[in-house]
This record gives structure tokens, sequence and C-alpha cells, in this order.
């Protein structure tokens, strides 16, 4: 009887701890919330879209005086003048999109029916080329992410608003491939990432703080100090998966950009004030 | 399978198939150790656990092996190995134990 009992609780322990791994995306996004909101009762949820100046004071007085002269505005304008360069054929890069050039942002990333996949912002720019006869740019090079830099600062002010929509299966799968990434511990340092940005978030990592992950998306691209240049959110996310000794996927990887679309709707709400500069 | 990946690949054969030419007895043990630990870190690679220096450390072993530094080579097959061992340890485990950290 006492052993029937026990199984019992197993499995409702069980049950109960795959119901909350699978819980729904908008579920998941309150508990995000409301973890941050419980670590930190003092930052205000708009106050994260400035990443790790919303919990690092000190840090904050730093980064408000770099953005006096924005390390990232040549990006912008490189970027700019990209967006605004015809295509052999006469058109330009704003007619392969539906919004208006404030609104592309934020609406990305976002699951794309016909091809089952995430389609980022850069893939999307990529895209357009293509259907223009164009080659594809790089991305770990200047070009794309010059681009991004533009829209970023176009979209200033939009709030982030990322869809898992309920009649795309695809959608919910990619959805949970990107959280399963994020929760997964790997490398030879043996970290998920959430074991940084969720339980260690605040602490100090030799003399830096741990940004919280409610956030992260909001600022990409950023110009970073240490590296002299702009960097898309994949190339961070290459740098973490470095730094814990694991061997980094590529950029606009299918596992990148789940990781990306699980974050996004993390930070849905939040205003995209990219581009950003960060140490 | 990108590109860069493609041409480590191919290095590695070629190397490997230079020693298995031009060494003597080692060879074969080092054949057979080398086909095993690329193996491994074929099987990580593919659960998507692989290990940052297992790639590097398979390659340093080739370079020993073509020097004919048949104990070095070994010595860094061996630690490759292990990496490859762990990663998809690691992976295993993950396939359940991540949902356990999952915000609630």
């Amino acid at each position: 009887m006492e052993k029937a009992a026990a199984v019992l609780v197993l499995c409702f322990a069980t049950m109960l701890m795959h119901s909350v791994a699978l819980a729904g995306p908008e579920e998941d996004r309150v508990a995000f919330v409301a973890f941050f909101k419980s670590r930190f009762p003092d930052i205000p949820f708009a106050d994260y879209a400035n990443g790790i100046y919303a919990i690092d004071r000190d840090a904050r007085e730093q980064w408000l005086a770099i953005e006096d002269f924005p390390p990232y505005e040549f990006a912008i304008e490189r970027g700019q003048a990209l967006w605004q360069t015809a295509f052999p054929n006469g058109k330009t890069f704003g007619e392969c999109f539906a919004q208006q050039q404030e609104d592309i942002r934020a609406m990305y990333p976002r699951f794309d029916e016909l091809s089952g996949e995430v389609v980022t912002l850069e893939m999307a720019i990529n895209n357009c080329r293509t259907a223009n006869d164009q080659s594809l740019l790089a991305y770990d090079e200047g070009g794309i992410v010059d681009i991004t830099a533009f829209l970023a600062f176009e979209a200033r002010g939009k709030k982030l608003h990322v869809r898992v929509p309920d009649d795309q299966p695809g959608a919910l799968q990619a959805y949970e491939s990107g959280k399963r990434f994020y929760y997964s511990k790997r490398g030879q340092m043996n970290f998920a990432c959430s074991d940084c940005h969720v339980t260690s978030v605040g602490q100090y990592v030799r003399a830096d703080r741990l940004s919280s992950s409610l956030g992260h998306p909001t600022h990409f691209p950023v110009y970073r100090s240490k590296l002299g240049e702009m960097i898309s959110l994949h190339q961070r996310f290459a740098g973490c998966v470095r730094d814990v000794r694991a061997k980094p996927f590529a950029l606009q990887s299918t596992e990148f950009r789940n990781l990306e679309y699980f974050l996004s709707y993390m930070s849905n709400g939040l205003e995209a004030n990219g581009p950003g500069a960060r140490k | 399978m990108d590109r860069a990946r493609e041409n480590r690949l191919s290095t590695r054969l070629v190397v490997l198939a230079m020693v298995v030419i031009a060494s003597s007895g080692c060879s074969t043990e080092f054949e057979r150790q080398f086909a095993d630990a690329e193996r491994l870190r074929a099987e990580a690679a593919a659960a998507g656990s692989e290990w940052l220096d297992t790639g590097k450390l398979l390659d340093q072993a080739s370079e020993e092996a073509a020097l004919d530094n048949m104990d070095a080579a070994l010595m860094l097959l061996e630690q490759a190995r292990f990496q490859a061992e762990m990663a998809i340890k690691q992976g295993q485990r993950e396939a359940d134990a991540w949902g356990g950290r999952v915000v609630r």
C-alpha cells in the first residue's frame, strides 16, 4: 500500500515537472518577469531594456557618459545608406517588408509558416537580397549589422511584440527548442544560460556583474568597447557559448534563431532601444 | 556541415592518411584511437553538445603524429576522447535535467 502511494506521488511529481517545463509561452513570460521583479523589487519593468545598466548603477553612469557621443552612430549612418541604396533592379530593402521602417525591428524574430522556421531580422534582410538577385551578406561582417543598427534606431520606443501563434505548431516547437537551449547546461564549464542570467543575475564575475535575460535582446546590435566594433545578438550568443567552453553554433543557425525567439518572447512589452553600447 | 568544419575534417583525414603511410608500429594504434575519438566527437556534435576544444585536440594530435611524436599524439587523443565522452553524457543528462531549471 505504502509502495503504491509512493509510486503515485512520484508519478504526480513527474507530471507536475513536465507540465511546468511545457508551460505555454505566456505563462513562461509572466513567471520570468515575476522572477526578476522579485529579485530586484526596485527596478521598474521598463528599465530592463537597458540590460546590465538596469542593475549595475556604477556602470550605468559610465554608460550614460558614453551615450553623449554614441560609438554606434557611424553604424547607423552606414546602415541607413545601405538601406536606402536601390538594388540594380531599382527596388529597395523597404519594398521587401510589409511594415513601415520604424515598425520592422520590433516584429522580429517571427515564425514563418511557409518555411517552418524562425526568421530573424538579419535573415529577412538577406532574404530580401536574394529576392533581388543580390549575394548574401555575411552575418559576421559590418554590412548586415549596420542595417540592423539603423532599423533598431528607427524602432526606438516601439515595444517588442514577438508572437508564437497558437495555430502554428511549428512556432511552439521552435519556441520550446529555444527554451530548452536556454536552460540546458553545456560546455566544459557545465553552465546553462540561465545559470548566469537568472540564477546568478546581478552577481559579480570577476569585475563585471551578470546581466538579466529579461531585456537581453532589446538593445542589439551593440557597440562593444572591448572589441571596438558592432556585434549582433548571435555574435554575443556565440561569445557566451564559447565562454562556457562549448563549441558555438553558426550565426543564424536554427539553434541560435530559436534561442533568440524564446528570449525575445520573454522580453515582450519592453521597448526596443538599440543599437546599444556595452563594455 | 559548414565549410570550415568540412575543411578541418578533410585536413584531419589527410594528416591521418599521411601518418598511416609514414609511420610504423604505433600508426595502427594511433589510427584506431583517432577514429574512435573522432567518432565520439561527431556524436557529441550531432547532439549539439560538443565542447570547445575537442576538435583542436584532434588537430593537435594529428600534427604530433605527423612529426612522429606518438606519445604526445596518443595523450592528446586520450584528452579528446575524454572530452567527447563527457560532452555526450552531458547532452544525455540535459535531455531531462533542463526542465528542472525553468523559471516558474
